[in-house]
């Protein structure tokens, strides 16, 4: 149990290149912590620069407390589950999963018991004898597991780990991580590019690009109050609609400010009930099984909005569309920062 | 099955027939000449005898020969292997400048060192060294032949096991040394095993270096001496050669079915990524 503190924390590599640049943050004691941003942003380092696979280049990194920044990754009580799970090809289930108490020296028979219960723990106890090539993906990530916590750590770090598992068994996989982090109560740091990941399992989402933090937050405020344009972007399986506020009309436009609207396609309907409205012409309307994501060409925009199966527009037809008053935010178009205070029906009240 | 699908499948197995037959005709003479009374260079039933096995017996060289094969290119195995191994290792893991270019060069430089035309240079630098007529000194050079392409080979069998198994390890708490122990070593011991048969194979199939740095027939390998057995008349010794060939490769085709067996010349997957 321990929680992380990271202070200006920065990994330069040979070329000049900052994977992570400047970070300061902290992961409280028991937190589920999600990393995620689009490829190369520097998240796995991070997480590499944490299990001190990856020398710090500048700043300081603390473990429950204890500054750990020049220890070797033996030594800092943390236990990875690497993208490929990393089990060792030429032992079976039991070598593996017993692997760390073997380096702590701990006597056979009884590091045997022990990964036999932390194994049975897993629903792995038929798989005890077998190597990691007759297993499949998701019986893997499952021995991967279970040798973390045989270590007991006090941090876990997960890289990537729902990346290598077939669509459906991510799903699964998905609620068993949840569910295991919250019984073991262990703090976990996972690294992932997939929003909807991040969002199902976190307790708190640091989304980051090239190196920096763009927001911290609960799945819900980076969902519903994405910090700025980038975060609006890659946040939510649909990206939110950016629409300059010209579009609106003068009224959502403070004076002297460019803005861009934003407001996500899951608040958008396809009516001028709201008490902002575009109008348009449906271009494209695509099937996602429960609804349908009809996209609408305004002027020079695309808007998109997602509307129950069965009332969707046909194609080219004309519609008038309009968010949810509450949903929607502003965003300053010089910078892409989100403009406080943001919901536009509150600054429309004043 | 239309009459021209018989034909074609005919022809077909006639055609497989005599390549095989081109093929397995040197090794069945290798196989039977041995046992005949008369052995000439055709391939015949033979006149069953074991005669010439006795005859092998009698040449005062024939069995420390292979002691010295033996000896020569075991150490030449246990030395391409070794160094290969921590070579090819440090190569893999470590960035070093040109490392292609200098591996590059190696590989193409490595087949002038044990060729022919090598061999005068070779010969002094032995000589400087005090290496002539000693066996070590032929190890030594098939050593150096052989280490390019045993670097490059394992090298990329090295470069396909994922840095993850020792990162893994690292972090539960593992020492370098550990690290090689448990997870590298086993892991590349196919390819190790591939390497070490074949630097075998090699060193004990070479006649040039140690023809031309031993002198003392005592130290002679069993390449080498085969070379010596003539009749009186100037005639090839058919059945001393047949004889002592089959002894000569016994050895080798040992050693691969032993290690085929024992780690399969394969390589342990991960998982794909």
């Amino acid at each position: 149990m321990a929680s992380i503190d990271l202070v200006g924390l920065s990994k330069v590599y040979a070329g000049g290149v900052a994977a992570v640049d400047d970070l300061t943050l902290s992961i409280a004691d028991g937190e589920f912590f999600a990393l995620l941003g689009p490829s190369g942003c520097g998240k796995t380092t991070l997480l590499r620069t944490i299990a001190g696979l990856e020398e710090v280049t500048s700043g300081q990194l603390l473990l429950g407390g204890k500054d750990v920044t020049r220890l070797p990754p033996g030594k800092r009580d943390v236990a990875m589950v690497f993208q490929d799970y990393a089990l060792f090809p030429h032992m079976d289930v039991t070598d593996n999963i017993s692997y760390p108490l073997r380096i702590q020296k701990m006597a056979k028979a009884e590091r045997r018991e022990k990964a036999a219960t932390t194994g049975a723990g897993l629903g792995l106890e038929t798989l005890m004898d077998r190597r990691p090539g007759q297993l499949s993906g998701g019986q893997q990530q499952r021995v991967a597991l279970a040798r973390a916590i045989a270590y007991q750590p006090a941090v876990f770090l997960f890289d990537e780990p729902l990346s290598n598992l077939d669509a459906r068994l991510r799903l699964e996989a998905r609620t068993f991580l949840k569910r295991l982090q919250h019984e073991l109560s262990v703090t976990t740091v996972f690294v992932t590019h997939d929003q909807a990941e991040a969002l199902a399992m976190a307790d708190t989402i640091a989304v980051m690009e090239a190196g920096h933090i763009r927001q911290i937050g609960t799945p819900s405020d980076v969902f519903h109050r994405p910090a700025n344009v980038f975060v609006a972007n890659f946040i939510g399986s649909t990206p939110m609609n950016l629409v300059p506020g010209s579009a609106f009309g003068r009224e959502l436009v403070p004076e002297g400010d460019d803005v861009l609207v934003g407001f996500r396609p899951e608040y958008t309907k396809l009516d001028d009930t709201g008490r902002y409205s575009l109008d348009g012409t449906v271009s494209i309307v695509e099937n996602l099984g429960a609804s349908m994501l009809v996209s609408v060409s305004c002027g020079d925009h695309s808007v998109q909005a997602l509307v129950p199966e069965g009332e969707e527009p046909p194609v080219d037809a004309k519609v008038s569309l309009s968010p949810t008053d509450k949903r929607v935010l502003r965003y300053r178009t010089a910078d892409g920062e989100l403009l406080e205070p943001d919901r536009v029906a509150a600054s429309a009240d004043r | 099955m239309t009459p021209a699908a018989v034909v074609r499948r005919i022809l077909f197995y006639g055609l497989i027939t005599l390549l095989s037959l081109f093929f397995a005709l040197p090794l069945l003479w290798l196989v039977l000449a041995p046992f005949d009374k008369t052995p000439t260079l055709t391939v015949k039933i033979p006149d069953f005898t074991l005669d010439n096995f006795a005859e092998l017996g009698k040449n005062p060289y024939a069995l420390s020969s292979l002691k010295n094969s033996i000896l020569i290119s075991g150490g030449a195995m246990l030395l391409v292997t070794g160094l290969s191994a921590l070579a090819a290792y440090a190569l893999s893991r470590v960035r070093v400048p040109g490392r292609d270019l200098i591996l590059y060069a190696l590989l193409l430089l490595s087949s002038i060192v044990t060729g022919t035309a090598a061999m005068v240079p070779i010969f002094l630098l032995m000589f400087q060294l005090g290496l002539i007529d000693d066996r070590s000194g032929v190890s030594l050079v098939l050593t150096g032949g052989l280490l390019p392409a045993a670097i490059f080979i394992l090298k990329d069998f090295m470069d396909a096991t994922p840095k993850s198994y020792e990162e893994s390890a690292r972090v539960f708490g593992a020492s370098p040394l550990q690290v090689l122990r448990h997870v590298v070593l086993p892991i590349a011991r196919p390819g190790l095993a591939t390497i070490a048969v074949w630097a075998l194979v090699n060193a004990w199939g070479d006649f040039l270096t140690a023809y031309i740095l031993l002198r003392d027939p005592e130290k002679t390998p069993a390449g080498v001496l085969m070379y010596t057995f003539y009749t009186e008349g100037g005639q090839a010794n058919l059945p001393l050669i047949s004889t002592f060939s089959l002894v000569y490769a016994i050895p080798v085709v040992a050693l691969y079915l032993f290690v085929n067996r024992r780690y399969g010349f394969r390589f342990h997957g991960g998982i794909k990524s």
